[in-house]
């Protein structure tokens, strides 16, 4: 594969590129779900090809093909110097990249069994069980199990003589219990909603979630909140489980400090941001208590890898230091924007051969506090607990945001109590971090997958992780409906 | 089709070796059945910012989902993207190693039966698009754009095919053609909307949709306060396509009826809209983006989901028609299909209303909303969702719009929305959120729609 993108850049150089990069991509998939008894989906699958992206005068093209004879891949370098010759006819500003140390090497994520290398007969076995355990609740309507593996090879070669070759292994796995009542439909999900664990690493990640031990208690919550009341209208404390705290980071930090976006790259899709390019150093973004980095090295993160899309080598940066912001998602063509020295800080990922890498989150993690949940409940005075994502919508600059969670509880006294179903809760996301009086500790603090990010046109969907802890928030608006 | 046109697709003759290289393939013990569905996608998009191209790209794919199925009913599905047919087949031998492993599941139904399809409109000019043509229309566009404003945007053009073989016989083979044009144009305290799109890139016109959106952005400027609350809204034809996009996800589906987890279980029949809302799905119309078969090889059909607000039917795929004893509406989705089938186009008819300036007209105190954003489901059963107002959001006193107004926050049962429906338009326009290509929809003014927050800017 790697001789593909060497031929696609050579004939894109060749063709008049002033700079040109070729990804070979092969990535295999897996994915198999049961509900109840019964096996619901088994699939494999394999998608291969060839991206070329250059530059013709400091306008962009890029074409992709999944068809691998010489021919057609010579045709699609010719095609991608055509299309920026056609995008130079619409330009204002040519595109200045960035300076990136020039690397060549290899990278494969840490794992101990490959999830292929493990018998789908095997993988089925442990899910049918899960489901069945969750069926140990005889009033539960349906019980899903699911299990998701990527393994994805990658070379890049740039006319700048950067050569590398990546393999990453991510994986998901997971129960979901549904309850169905009279005019009621509640679902638990374990570890986490969306296809629950999603990380990078091994087959022994999986069986580590214990998916049969813990289905059962799920399924009974799930039924209890058939029976619990709505969350009422409310303002006050609340707490969130990390996992939760997982999408507030990603919705109102991640998405808002992508630099494409700031400069308006997005702005007929997803948006915009209420972030400005003239507010690093002085924006508060929230209160003391908040530490924000992304970092493409974070164990078991989903967007941790050796190198980005353009050849920008992994690395931990901080983007809001003690409540202020520091930085931004970054890119080569993007970083110059910020100041003339400033370089990316390698966040650029495609989805497949056949996208263009775009500005991604990566791994944007909320730094633990100290404490732990008890003292955060301790000191909460009377709130709300909220767990595990249900829904999430915010506006196009990312400020006005509404969540919806699985399952809540009063906090009365330091203790969980009262069960609540449906609860949601909603916020302008400076005021929301703002109001962060407290992050739980390192021994609570979890990588959490979000394998569901959607950006660009075409759309691309990326994987990509969270490092959160619980934590707590004042005056927040909750129970919406 | 002229030679360029036909250039521009793989045609029946590439897809029929692709799928007799997985049908005649030994697969090794005893088969039931296999069933290939081949799909290729090649188009070019321009996507500009800034009043400027920023991002070009153009891909062609070809995939090819094969399933297997084996005498005593274990179903496996093995997919890859190649031109290749040994490659095909080998991914046959690989789906028909998975069904071994699999325990037989005595869900299924078959597969899909011989039918002719027909065709779907498709325009040659469309699929021979350039960059050239795509820069052109961009500039178009942006030349009615003053520098005042910033557009931003995509020009899409499209050349796919669709292939579902079996060994039942079924050897349905489609081409369709696709165009769409998306565009912002922002101002210091404003934003605006247009959108155009159809099967034929002549269905865009970039210096109209140009206008469209400065016209939004001026008349967007310098943004009001309101309060959230109830409030009868018109829609415009962008944010009713949202409405009818999320009430497919939550009300029609085969599945979820039959699980009792959707609005419509139960309800069959019922009055459940105002009478003059009907909304069928019917991927093959004109105005409309579909193929006419659909990912398990069924043709598909135009089904009544609503008529005369009565809640007619939902759709079904090959699975849930024999759990529901019907026949399947085509509405499959690729195998393995978690999710069930899926109503794709879902279209509300025009009605007696007239223009959307008519809707307004007809309106003492209310807002005008262009379209919404980020919308997600609450209460799937109740039909519940959230999402913002977006590029351009306008008060209407005494039937007309007076102001600009800050975007706000709806949190509204989609069903109960459609029962408060006061008028439907009689015109409909390309709307492009949905689960393809989108389809057109008419403008709808509905009271009491509820709105449970605000935010900054407009």
């Amino acid at each position: 594969m790697k001789d593909l993108a060497q031929l696609a850049l050579d004939e894109a150089v060749a063709a008049g590129a002033g700079y040109a990069d070729a990804r070979a991509v092969l990535e295999e998939g897996e994915s198999l779900s049961v509900q109840d008894d019964r096996v619901e989906g088994v699939e494999r699958s394999a998608t291969r090809g060839v991206g070329v992206r250059v530059l013709v005068d400091g306008s962009w093209g890029f074409a992709g093909t999944a068809r691998l004879d010489r021919e057609q891949i010579l045709a699609a370098s010719r095609r991608a110097v055509a299309i920026a010759k056609a995008s130079a006819t619409a330009q204002r500003r040519a595109v200045r990249l960035a300076p990136v140390q020039i690397a060549t090497g290899s990278y494969t994520t840490p794992h101990g069994t490959d999830p292929f290398d493990v018998g789908i007969d095997d993988k089925l076995e442990l899910l049918l069980a899960a489901a069945a355990a969750a069926h140990g609740e005889p009033k539960l309507s349906l019980a899903k199990a699911s299990f998701d593996a990527w393994r994805t090879t990658k070379w890049f070669v740039s006319s700048e003589g950067a050569d590398l070759q990546q393999t990453l292994l991510q994986l998901a796995g997971g129960v979901e219990c549904i309850a169905v009542g009279d005019g009621e439909v509640q679902v638990r999900s374990y570890p986490n909603s969306f296809r629950g664990y999603c990380a990078t690493g091994g087959w022994e990640d999986i069986l580590a979630l214990d998916l049969v031990a813990k289905a059962q208690q799920h399924a009974e919550q799930a039924v209890a909140l058939l029976d619990a009341p709505d969350l009422p209208p409310q303002t006050g404390t609340l707490v969130l489980d990390a996992n939760q705290v997982a999408l507030q980071i990603h919705e109102s930090v991640g998405h808002p400090l992508e630099l494409d976006r700031i400069l308006g790259y997005e702005t007929a899709y997803a948006g915009t941001s209420w972030v400005g390019i003239g507010d690093v150093g002085s924006l508060r973004y929230g209160s003391d208590h908040v530490n924000l980095t992304v970092d493409t090295t974070t164990d078991k993160g989903l967007g941790t890898y050796g190198w980005d899309d353009e050849g920008v080598p992994a690395g931990r940066h901080p983007l809001v230091v003690d409540g202020v912001l520091r930085d931004f998602l970054t890119s080569r063509e993007t970083a110059p924007y910020v100041d003339d020295q400033t370089r990316s800080n390698g966040t650029m990922r495609a989805d497949s051969w056949g996208t263009i890498p775009l500005i991604r989150m990566t791994n944007i993690n909320l730094e633990p506090g100290s404490g732990s949940l008890e003292q955060l409940l301790d000191e909460a005075g009377d709130g709300v607990y909220m767990s595990t994502n249900k829904s999430w919508s915010i506006d196009d600059k990312r400020l006005n945001f509404q969540f919806g969670c699985e399952v809540a509880y009063d906090i009365r006294g330091g203790k969980l109590g009262k069960l609540y179903r449906n609860p949601t809760y909603t916020g302008r996301t400076p005021v929301f971090w703002g109001s962060c009086d407290g992050v739980a500790g390192p021994q609570h603090w979890q990588v959490y997958g979000t394998p569901n990010c959607g950006k660009g046109e075409p759309v691309q969907v990326a994987r990509v992780s969270h490092g959160a802890a619980p934590a707590r928030f004042r005056d927040v608006q909750m129970g919406v409906r | 089709m002229t030679p360029q046109a036909t250039e521009a697709l793989l045609g029946r003759d590439g897809f029929s070796r692709l799928a007799d290289a997985a049908l005649d393939a030994d697969l090794g013990g005893a088969v039931a059945g296999v069933e290939v569905l081949l799909q290729r996608e090649a188009g070019g998009l321009t996507r500009f910012a800034n009043s400027q191209i920023h991002q070009n790209v153009w891909r062609e794919d070809l995939s090819a989902n094969v399933r297997v199925v084996t005498d005593d009913g274990r179903v496996g599905v093995a997919s890859v993207h190649t031109d290749d047919p040994a490659v095909v087949a080998s991914t046959a031998r690989q789906a028909a190693g998975i069904a071994r492993l699999s325990p037989p599941d005595p869900t299924f139904p078959g597969l899909a039966p011989m039918a002719k399809a027909g065709d779907v409109e498709v325009d040659e000019a469309t699929l021979t698009s350039t960059p050239q043509h795509r820069a052109e229309a961009v500039r178009t566009l942006l030349a009615e754009v003053d520098e005042r404003y910033e557009a931003a945007g995509t020009y899409r053009t499209q050349a796919d095919e669709i292939g579902v073989f079996n060994t039942e016989g079924q050897r349905s083979y489609a081409p369709r053609s696709s165009a769409a044009l998306t565009l912002v144009v922002t101002g210091g305290s404003s934003s605006g909307w247009a959108e155009d799109g159809g099967r034929s890139r002549s269905d865009i016109d970039p210096a109209a949709a140009g206008r469209r959106a400065v016209e939004k952005v001026r008349a967007g400027e310098d943004p009001i306060d309101v309060e959230a609350g109830q409030w009868t809204v018109v829609l415009e034809p962008p944010a009713v396509g949202t409405l009818a996009a999320y009430l497919a996800y939550m009300a029609f589906g085969g599945r979820d009826y039959l699980e009792n987890r959707s609005y419509a279980a139960g309800r069959l029949g019922e009055q459940v809209a105002d009478a003059r809302v009907s909304l069928t799905d019917d991927p093959r119309s004109p105005h409309a983006g579909g193929y006419p078969v659909d990912y398990e090889g069924t043709p598909t059909t135009r089904v009544e989901l609503l008529a005369g607000g009565e809640l007619r039917s939902v759709v079904h795929d090959r699975n849930t028609a024999k759990q529901a004893g019907t026949e399947s509406t085509g509405n499959a989705l690729p195998a393995p299909n978690t999710y069930g089938p899926m109503a794709l186009y879902p279209m509300l008819a025009p009605g007696d209303g007239g223009s959307t300036a008519d809707l307004v007209a007809g309106c003492e105190r209310g807002l005008l909303i262009t379209r919404f954003h980020y919308t997600n489901v609450l209460h799937q059963k109740e039909t519940t969702a959230t999402g913002m107002t977006r590029d351009g959001t306008f008060l209407i006193e005494d039937g007309k719009v007076t102001r600009a107004v800050r975007n706000l926050r709806f949190t509204q049962s989609l069903m109960a929305a459609l029962a408060q429906v006061e008028a439907v338009g009689s015109e409909t326009a390309f709307a492009g959120e949905g689960f393809e290509y989108g389809c057109r929809q008419p403008a709808l003014r509905i009271a009491g729609f509820a709105f449970t927050g605000t935010t900054s800017f407009g």
